[in-house]
């Protein structure tokens, strides 16, 4: 299982908190190329990724279509299902994206490879043992994260790497 | 001539637009038994069928002449077919049918066979005292129609007009002149066993019945 | 084991085939609701092939043509690919693309398998019965008896299954 990244949107439809665990360069026939993958993690194991994956827009882009796609699929599983449904996740032949819509309209979005089962128990997690822990209960939080103000303290940081490392 | 690229030498056998192979031996050099069982894609003749249909509907006014331009794409290859087919028979029945019943199952078992791999499914004749004069090849599921789907507004429509025109080549070609046209008559309803089912009536000319009553004295 | 409906969109994203074989799979909207449904998720459906992350965007191709796989060869990048599966919690719902562009959104109950297989068969049905067919121009609705018969006493075997 790898998880490739991670996203947060708040119910003003801001993202308000991104993390990436991108693999970095570790084809060996190209071993010049700077890794520059903004989180290591332990998948170099996952050969050949083309070395131009560090030449990738800003996070800020990529936050902005999931968010689009995510919030038109949404409304699309609510429409058809009926307002009961919720949207659980999506795959395409390269990854495989996982929704989670807390009460609060928070909305947690994860980036996996494809093989990866249903992480809505993950998220939920994330959302439970971490987000209600360590930004909610923190009083120096306020309430509303605007540009993610908040959300990037040191122990939620460092617990959702852990947490995500720990599922690889 | 004048035309000729450079590099181009006009002898005297060749003629412009057509290309004779090397040895010599050209489609019409081959054994005509050769061919006998070969198969064909259904569905490249699926795709080359709705393309005619397509341009046979170019410029009609109506079904009718559309039927009628399907039927004239049909007419040379029966006129065609009949010789191919007797030129296979087994020397001592390479004669053509001389009598409507003989034409009839000609078309029935020996045609259908060559077309559709299989014989038509029923034979009839009309029960009608005053059209003493037409005949009925019934096919279930017309192999040319096996995709078609005839728009509503064009219900009368039956593409296997087509087929009708070959049958019209052979009873023309073997002298028993007739009119051959297709009609659905399978129902529409859910539960229908043969949805496609089409007649193909086939009114013989006067003069036909008029030779065969003669024939039926002698 | 259900199939709830079949959508078919071409490739300018305007719906050309929808079609509900049971009843309560999902909510009954309005042909105008599948319309901009249609409209939507091809968008959606674009957006999801772009966000793919481990390779590089189209716009990066350029720099990146020149790299050699192993051999010295030149590598052809795969072919973008869109949305495939969405699960929800009520249907699941299957994406199939066609080298033309066409899509077929298949909805089944989650827990439906082989919907590969099913949907091989109706992309097989829509070769035959449509593509086929002289009365059927591309781009527009089907309105095809043949292939509404075909795919209807399909589905309803896997239905009564």
């Amino acid at each position: 299982m790898v998880v490739y990244s991670f996203y947060i949107f708040d119910r003003h439809t801001e993202c308000i908190y991104s993390k990436t665990w991108l693999p970095t360069s570790s084809d060996p026939s190209s071993g010049s190329g700077p890794a520059t993958a903004t989180a290591t993690t332990t998948t170099t194991n996952h050969n050949h990724y083309n070395p131009a994956t560090a030449l990738r827009p800003s996070t800020a882009d990529d936050a902005k279509l999931i968010f689009g796609a995510v919030f038109s699929l949404r409304n699309m599983v609510r429409k058809l299902g009926g307002d009961d449904d919720a949207f659980v996740s999506y795959r395409t032949a390269h990854y495989k994206l996982h929704y989670y819509e807390t009460a609060s309209s928070l909305r947690l979005v994860m980036l996996t490879d494809t093989a990866t089962l249903s992480m809505r128990n993950v998220l939920h997690q994330i959302y439970i043992n971490l987000w209600v822990e360590y930004v909610v209960k923190n009083p120096l939080s306020p309430v509303e994260h605007k540009g993610g103000v908040g959300v990037r303290n040191e122990l939620f940081e460092l617990g959702l790497d852990q947490f995500i490392r720990g599922l690889i | 001539m004048a035309h000729f690229g450079p590099g181009k030498t006009a002898s005297s056998k060749e003629q412009a637009g057509l290309r004779y192979p090397s040895n010599g031996k050209t489609i019409y050099h081959r054994p005509l038994h050769r061919t006998k069982t070969a198969e064909l894609s259904q569905a490249s003749f699926a795709y080359l069928f709705s393309e005619m249909v397509s341009y046979a509907q170019r410029r009609v006014t109506g079904i009718q002449e559309l039927e009628k331009r399907l039927n004239i794409q049909g007419h040379p290859i029966g006129l065609k077919l009949l010789d191919l087919l007797l030129t296979r028979e087994p020397p001592r029945s390479q004669t053509r049918p001389l009598t409507i019943i003989a034409l009839l199952h000609f078309i029935k078992i020996n045609l259908w066979t060559h077309l559709f791999g299989r014989q038509a499914d029923r034979l009839e004749k009309s029960s009608n005292p005053d059209t003493p004069d037409e005949y009925m090849i019934i096919d279930n599921e017309p192999l040319v129609n096996a995709y078609i789907s005839v728009p509503r507004e064009m219900s009368q429509l039956n593409c296997a007009a087509y087929v009708a025109g070959i049958v019209e080549g052979v009873c023309d070609g073997a002298a028993f002149p007739a009119r051959v046209t297709a009609h659905s008559v399978g129902g529409k309803e859910e539960g229908e066993m043969w949805p496609g089912k089409t007649v193909f009536l086939v009114k013989f000319q006067p003069e036909v019945l008029e030779r065969e009553a003669l024939f039926g004295k002698g | 084991m259900t199939v709830f409906a079949l959508i078919i969109i071409n490739k300018a994203g305007g719906l050309i085939y929808n079609r509900t074989f049971h009843e309560g799979g999902l909510n009954k909207i309005s042909t105008n609701d599948y319309l901009v449904l249609a409209g939507t998720f091809h968008g959606v459906h674009a957006i999801t092939a772009r966000l793919n992350p481990l390779k590089p965007r189209v716009g990066n191709r350029s720099s990146t043509s020149s790299s050699s796989g192993p051999g010295g060869l030149l590598t052809r990048p795969e072919p973008p690919s869109g949305l495939e599966v969405l699960e929800s919690e009520n249907f699941r719902m299957q994406c199939f693309t066609t080298l033309t562009g066409v899509k077929f959104l298949l909805f089944t109950d989650p827990t439906q398998a082989n919907v590969d297989l099913t949907m091989r068969r109706v992309y097989d049905m829509y070769t035959d019965y449509v593509m086929k067919n002289p009365f059927y121009q591309l781009e527009m609705p089907v309105r095809c008896d043949m292939f509404d018969r075909k795919l209807g006493s399909y589905i309803r075997e896997i239905n009564n299954r």
